[in-house]
């Protein structure tokens, strides 16, 4: 009889146990989604994940290619300036895109079990946090090549603050991706219609272009800049990944080869990505918690 | 030997704290439905793309509609007592399943299930179509609440119950209904469940397999795990459930003891011919 009593007892207790365990039981979900995704990625493919390190490589070649003598005239560093706009731009591609059709892919899953819903946009986004590692490798690589080809050293102090402005863009890719995920679910051309804005938004950003040299041409020769000017550099300006791209090429190598000091990119710019973050993680949340008890009739 | 001492103190506190915050165990109930509804919502035509949404929405006839999947349903089901839900196709008896699972939540009344409840085992469980058996394995084991450690612990267990040690490399798309559901199954009685909800499977596989799940599924419940099965399978409910809740158009036709409600529906399908 006593025996029986206990039995019943460590099941309530280990019951109560893993109830409170919910984070750690969602990062366990969490990591498990991580790798699979990276493994279906690059499934039956020869070199697997260094695709991951050549992908990025290979498209700053052929842009480099394409664009050097129109952009890049003049400028020695231009293959680290193409390379950079693109793993920055690459890591909210890839975070918004993958989490996008998440929850209704993961139908399968959601149905069945009792799953937060949460996982899969996180681990969306932590799976670009890591290509955006392996990514790195390649500009480490690009980095020591054309500071030989220079003869002077692109590596520097500011390079630290990679390291602090990776969790703004987090953030912020991560705002976005619950937005789109939520929107996936109750509108399917929503897919459709963000690959064209995705198209759109990559040539708005100065990935290959100069912002400088682009709101020069605007101006007209003589006179008053006119509306055109002015409308152009609110664009720029107003584009998120517009602050995001170019603090992580100014930190990264530009500060360094220019000679500027670290007072004066250091932290309020730093700060206005927070902001930007915070923005977008705060509205992303409050629309994913608010839907998400509706996905499940929807998938 | 003072420590040890302590350590049972503290375990014996947590233990009784435990059962305090539990419900009394003499008048223990593992699953209370209460009046339980549950309605979707539809509109005449689904609309999930934004364009239908706004024509409609500017002519105002974007309203939706109700429709009631299940009304008023009751029933409990005490620790170690197993239940079967039977009635015809489309009656609402999965959807009873997957609130019972937390899947849904209800509309109107109220679901209380005190115990760790594992996946619904179905054709085609939660699986990830593109991933491997052995993926799939740590990816479930993980959504019921293992970690990495416990899963790989369990891992062997997993793959000699389901008899599929030369085929956990290959993705899940390509394994046929019954793999899957033995898979499935595997990893579910392994997870040590209080609560394991079954619809429909225990009729899949070869003869053999049926045989080892069928005694498989006798063994837990003689340890004190809590069935509900969904099963048009009447003598096989009989010899597992003690209970059995017949749902018809959304409604309880009848509740009560299997034998009893099994008959009742038996003899409703033939008078119905």
């Amino acid at each position: 009889m006593n025996n029986t009593v206990e039995i019943i007892n460590t099941k309530l207790k280990d019951y109560t146990i893993k109830k409170k365990n919910s984070f750690k039981m969602n990062a366990n979900i969490v990591r498990e989604l991580v790798k699979k995704n990276i493994k279906v990625q690059y499934r039956n493919s020869i070199i697997g994940a260094l695709w991951t390190v050549l992908n990025p490589l290979l498209n700053m070649l052929v842009m480099w290619f394409v664009f050097s003598t129109f952009f890049g005239s003049g400028d020695e560093w231009y293959a680290l300036y193409i390379l950079c706009g693109n793993i920055v731009f690459s890591f909210m591609r890839g975070a918004t895109v993958q989490s996008l059709p998440s929850i209704v892919y993961n139908r399968g899953l959601l149905t069945k079990n009792k799953i937060s819903q949460f996982v899969f946009p996180v681990s969306a986004n932590l799976g670009a946090v890591v290509n955006f590692a392996f990514s790195s490798v390649a500009l480490l690589g690009v980095m020591v090549v054309t500071s030989i080809a220079n003869k002077e050293s692109a590596f520097g102090p500011t390079m630290l603050l990679i390291l602090l402005m990776i969790p703004a863009l987090f953030l912020f890719s991560y705002g976005l991706s619950l937005v789109l995920t939520a929107m996936y679910v109750f509108f399917r051309d929503i897919q459709h219609f963000y690959n064209v804005l995705l198209t759109l938004w990559t040539y708005l950003t100065p990935l290959f272009w100069k912002k400088g040299d682009l709101l020069k041409k605007a101006i007209p020769a003589e006179g008053d800049p006119g509306l055109l000017y002015y409308a152009l550099r609110f664009v720029i300006n107003a584009n998120p990944m517009t602050q995001f791209v170019e603090y992580f090429r100014e930190v990264t190598y530009v500060a360094t080869t220019s000679g500027w000091t670290l007072d004066f990119y250091g932290f309020p710019r730093l700060g206005v990505l927070y902001l930007i973050g915070l923005a977008f993680f705060g509205i992303g949340t409050l629309v994913f918690s608010l839907t998400r008890k509706n996905f499940i009739y929807n998938i | 030997m003072e420590q040890t001492n302590e350590k049972n103190i503290k375990d014996f506190e947590e233990m009784v704290k435990a059962s305090e915050e539990a419900p009394s165990i003499e008048e223990d109930y593992i699953i209370e439905v209460d009046n339980v509804s549950l309605d979707f919502y539809t509109r005449d035509e689904k609309i999930d793309n934004l364009k239908e949404f706004f024509i409609r929405l500017i002519k105002g006839k974007a309203d939706r509609k109700a429709v009631r999947i299940l009304n008023n349903i009751s029933f409990k089901v005490k620790r170690g007592e197993s239940i079967a839900i039977i009635g015809h196709n489309g009656a609402g008896k999965s959807t009873m399943l997957k609130l019972i699972a937390d899947i849904y939540r209800p509309t109107e009344g109220k679901v209380t299930v005190r115990g760790k409840v594992a996946p619904l085992l179905n054709l085609g469980a939660g699986f990830d179509q593109e991933s491997s058996a052995k993926e799939n394995v740590y990816l479930n084991g993980a959504i019921l609440g293992y970690s990495r450690k416990e899963i790989a612990k369990k891992y062997e267990e997993i793959v000699e119950f389901a008899e599929l040690k030369e085929h956990m490399h290959i993705p899940i798309k390509n394994f046929s209904s019954g793999m899957v559901a033995r898979l499935g199954f595997a990893i579910a009685i392994d997870v040590k469940p209080d609560i394991l909800l079954v619809d429909e499977i225990l009729s899949v596989g070869d003869e053999n397999f049926r045989n080892k799940c069928a005694r498989k599924v006798k063994e837990l419940r003689d340890e004190g795990v809590t069935f509900v099965i969904v099963s048009h399978n009447m003598p096989q409910v009989k010899s597992l459930c003690q209970k059995a809740v017949w749902i018809e158009n959304s409604e309880v036709m009848a509740y009560g003891e299997v034998n009893e409600v099994c008959d009742k529906y038996i003899k409703y399908c033939n008078d119905k011919k």
